[in-house]
């Protein structure tokens, strides 16, 4: 039912000439999750803030559903928002909460009694009306934050790192219930994270930002196996990110080499450490195991190699190794970067 | 100290200081409640003769009496109803706005401050006597007034930066104007403390006395005004003690009520503490 | 931002907002202006540019080497600064103590002293006055318990200069301690706990770990003290001698009933300059702890 579109909008702020969002485009498919990602000051709020209409773009154009919303104040526009620190007003109770917005659209107060108690049912919380903000727990008012945000239907719900405030446990069941809800109501959905488990786990693709720029737009699967630039690669997991050189198609890097077939210069060369193969190698041993960890289900082998270059591992008998043993090491999917894009991949 | 033992010991420093204190500020006052509740107490009886309310109905039935009690309500009403029309929305603007000169506007207000208070009342009281505002309603009003801005003006600014930016802009988020939202939202959070700034401002201009008695007496009589007369011109001791026990009543609601904000740290911090 | 902005160039949007916020604060601004900062700037002039009888005006200091060379103001503005110093020594001597222990106690005790402490805020000084006289006036309390118990009657502080300062230092103790109070809050715990580690005792703490850490707070006690007591009125008008008088007392009569205001004001504007220092000091650490 509703497409967001942004383009070309960047944000100036006044103080400062750092370009906080710089000539940033995308489209969000009607009923999709679309998360953004970045460490933070990335731009990903501010984004999330201009199209809530908290911000004023200083160049570009967003539109919903093919009508232009740039210049349109926030309570004009079909968004709802989700704020991190939730941002409930506390000298309301839970039914005060939900009910405002509805009352400024003057709806009538027995229709308005019927939707807020549905939206209540929805996210968990039937019954809680009469509750006061303060009586509840971080993640209930989070809860209800969301719920005040969909009592009144936006054609775009936005998310500002809504669970950023709650702990781990709490976090990942949040996670999954928004994600139910989202695609039950079929909602356009634009969603701030820094963690990328969260957009692994929730979206229909994720936008990785880097200084107000996108660095990659792609499906989460994706975007965790063919990252494009070697920031998306160090951003996303674990990522052994080796600086060396190309020379007649073999890549090396103090004493580790590997074919690489790609022109000779400057490389970056990114392995996974599940997807980097130790052996024990008394000679001709290409780095040094550093520390060994046992997490129970697997091991991570930290190594270095003869610059000190570190490097990790994952390996599934981590009793195998210990500290101070020579190694040999065989990657099973490499990528190489050069001038932040990627040239090879095997 | 606050030490680690398992068993208090018993605080005999607290206890000291709480004997002290309550034989230096409680009795004082406990001996002026008695009075008012006295027909006779001659010396040197240590309780006295005849307890009583005789003197309530003869204070009360003096017309001087009621005539202050009004004057003071009057004027503190009067320069607390203005003291909040000027000084809310410039507390407003201060905490949310940006405008040039806003750092320097808002320590202006502490110029009053850096000097002793009657000084500067001589001073104002000088330009008052050009006005012709010496002896009449409105100069005892503009010299509360001025008396009020520090507080009617600081507070509410702290309260308004207290109020969450994100709970603003989620009432904007579902739908509400600007104004609706500081109708709505603000005005509400921030409610409790401005209501201790406008109770403050009232308590301080209803037992302000320097500045009443500088430029207003003797034409405007306010309560302290009124008391300053008695304690001494009267004879009568029992007009007086009367008079403090009912001029202590609002203060005694402000006590109720002011607790709270007076106890906390931002207070003293506002006195440069 | 509201629907009129759509369309006007963003990067003016704070310019657009400037009237507005101006606008808001001007009344009280002017007011500041008008009745604090051009009063305090009028009386320097008036006292210092004075008529001369042939009509014009001329700069002069004759009021104030008139005030100076004068045996009575003189003696007047002895008794301020006596009054002055001994409220502040009395005040730091009682209030210290109070903080100290109220900073490191957490007993119950503490509380009800804490209340009581704060308590004569809530007292305005005209009662304090009347209870004040009660108390140690001619036949008042103290001369009843003595009386009763046989000893003979004090020799009362009332209407001598020891009045106003036991009615001043009553009516300043609660900002004193709030003020040490708040200045103690900033010694943590760590830092005193530290230091009886390497075995500083009780005395050694308090005078090298925590007075050099509130001396800040003491000094804006002492000159909120100071400002307050320089120019104090009620108490010395209500409780002190008649001659010699405080600035307070004297300031009024000589305005109200000598009808010198010249006089006055030139008396308003000596207080000025004994307070001067700290005044600014005063408004420094309040301004540090406030920006907006």
């Amino acid at each position: 039912m509703s497409v967001l579109k942004i383009k070309d909008v960047s944000k100036i702020f006044p103080n400062g000439n750092v370009r906080a969002v710089d000539s940033f485009s995308l489209e969000v498919a009607d009923g999709e999750l679309v998360c953004l990602l970045g460490p933070s000051g990335s731009g990903k709020s501010t984004l999330l803030r201009m199209v809530g209409g908290f911000e004023r773009p200083t160049s570009g154009e967003m539109t919903i559903d093919g009508e232009d919303i740039t210049h349109v104040p926030p309570e004009k526009r079909p968004t709802g928002m989700v704020f991190q620190s939730h941002a409930l007003w506390t000298h309301m109770n839970v039914f005060k909460n939900l009910a405002f917005g509805l009352k400024l659209r003057k709806v009538a107060p027995d229709e308005i009694k019927r939707r807020v108690e549905a939206v209540l049912d929805l996210v968990g919380l039937a019954g809680y009306g009469t509750r006061h903000v303060a009586q509840l727990s971080g993640g209930q008012q989070q809860r209800v934050a969301l719920a005040r945000s969909l009592v009144l239907e936006p054609k775009i719900l936005l998310l500002d790192e809504p669970f950023a405030s709650l702990d781990q446990h709490l976090r990942e069941r949040l996670r999954e219930e928004v994600r139910d809800i989202q695609q039950r109501l079929k909602i356009t959905t634009l969603f701030v994270t820094h963690g990328q488990d969260e957009a692994l786990s929730m979206a229909d693709r994720i936008v990785v930002m880097r200084d107000g720029k996108t660095e990659q737009i792609d499906r989460p699967d994706v975007v965790y196996r063919e990252p494009q630039t070697p920031f998306v690669a160090g951003f996303i997991g674990t990522m052994n990110l080796i600086e060396g050189n190309v020379a007649n198609g073999i890549f090396s890097k103090a004493g580790y080499s590997t074919p690489l077939p790609v022109s000779d210069g400057p490389a970056i060369l990114a392995v996974r450490p599940e997807a980097l193969d130790l052996a024990v190698a008394s000679e001709g041993s290409q780095g040094k195991v550093h520390r060994v960890t046992d997490y129970g289900t697997h091991g991570l082998v930290d190594l270095e190699l003869n610059d000190a270059t570190r490097v990790k591992a994952m390996v599934s008998h981590p009793d195998l190794f210990r500290a101070g043993q020579g190694v040999t090491l065989a990657p099973r999917a490499i990528a190489a970067y050069r001038d932040g894009v990627v040239i090879h991949r095997a | 100290m606050t030490s680690v033992t398992i068993r208090r010991p018993t605080d005999w420093t607290g206890i000291i200081f709480a004997v002290v204190l309550t034989l230096v500020i409680v009795l004082p006052l406990v001996v002026v409640g008695t009075w008012a509740f006295t027909n006779v107490w001659r010396f040197p009886a240590l309780i006295p003769q005849e307890f009583g309310l005789r003197f309530w109905n003869q204070t009360l039935a003096r017309a001087d009496v009621w005539s202050s009690i009004t004057m003071s309500l009057t004027l503190a009403t009067t320069v607390t109803f203005l003291s909040a029309l000027v000084c809310l929305p410039a507390a407003y603007a201060f905490a949310r706005l940006d405008f040039p000169g806003r750092n320097i506007l808002f320590f202006s207000f502490l110029a009053g401050h850096a000097f002793p208070k009657f000084g500067l009342l001589v001073a104002i009281a000088g330009i008052f006597l050009q006005l012709n505002l010496i002896g009449t309603f409105w100069g005892v009003v503009l010299i509360q007034l001025v008396g009020t801005l520090l507080f009617m003006i600081w507070i509410p600014v702290a309260a308004f930066q207290s109020v969450d930016r994100r709970m603003e802009e989620a009432a904007r988020d579902v739908g509400a104007s600007p104004m609706r939202v500081f109708w709505s939202i603000t005005l509400p959070q921030a409610g409790p403390t401005i209501a201790a700034a406008i109770l403050l401002s009232f308590v301080g201009t209803f037992y302000e006395t320097e500045g009443a008695w500088l430029i207003g007496a003797p034409q405007v009589r306010t309560l302290p005004v009124l008391m300053i007369s008695f304690i001494n011109n009267q004879p009568v001791i029992q007009y007086g003690a009367v008079l403090s026990v009912l001029l202590w009543v609002p203060s005694f609601i402000a006590l109720l009520f002011a607790r709270r904000v007076v106890n906390s740290g931002s207070f003293a911090r506002g006195f440069g503490g | 931002m509201t629907a009129i902005d759509a369309g006007q160039p963003v990067l003016a949007a704070p310019e657009r907002r400037r009237p507005i916020g101006l606008l808001l604060v001007a009344v009280p601004v002017l007011l500041v202006i008008w009745l604090i900062i051009w009063p305090i700037i009028s009386a320097v002039i008036q006292t210092v540019w004075v008529k001369t009888p042939e009509g014009g005006n001329s700069f002069s200091v004759e009021t104030y080497r008139f005030f100076f060379s004068d045996g009575y103001s003189l003696s007047n503005l002895s008794i301020t600064l006596w009054t002055t110093g001994v409220c502040a020594i009395l005040l730091l001597v009682v209030c210290l103590p109070i903080a100290l222990y109220l900073r490191f106690s957490d007993s119950k005790v503490a509380a009800y002293v804490q209340g009581l402490a704060i308590f004569p805020m809530f007292v305005p000084s005209i009662i304090l006055s009347f209870a004040f006289i009660r108390v140690l006036g001619p036949n008042g309390t103290v001369d009843l318990v003595f009386n009763a118990v046989g000893l003979p009657k004090i020799r009362s502080p009332y209407l001598t200069p020891w009045g106003p300062v036991i009615g001043l230092v009553w009516d300043n103790i609660p900002l004193t301690v709030l003020i040490l109070l708040s200045g103690l809050g900033n010694v943590s715990n760590q830092a005193i706990e530290a230091a009886r580690d390497v075995g500083a005792g009780k005395l050694a703490l308090l005078w090298h770990i925590i007075l050099p850490r509130i001396s800040n707070s003491v000094l804006v006690a002492i000159s909120f003290a100071v400002l307050g007591i320089f120019s104090a009125f009620t108490l010395p008008y209500v409780l002190g001698p008649a001659a010699p008088e405080m600035m307070g007392p004297f300031m009024q009569r000589t305005f109200r009933e000598l009808f010198e205001p010249q006089t006055a004001i030139t008396q308003a504007v000596i207080t000025f300059g004994f307070c001067i220092v700290f005044g600014l000091f005063y408004v420094r650490s309040v301004a540090r702890n406030q920006a907006p």
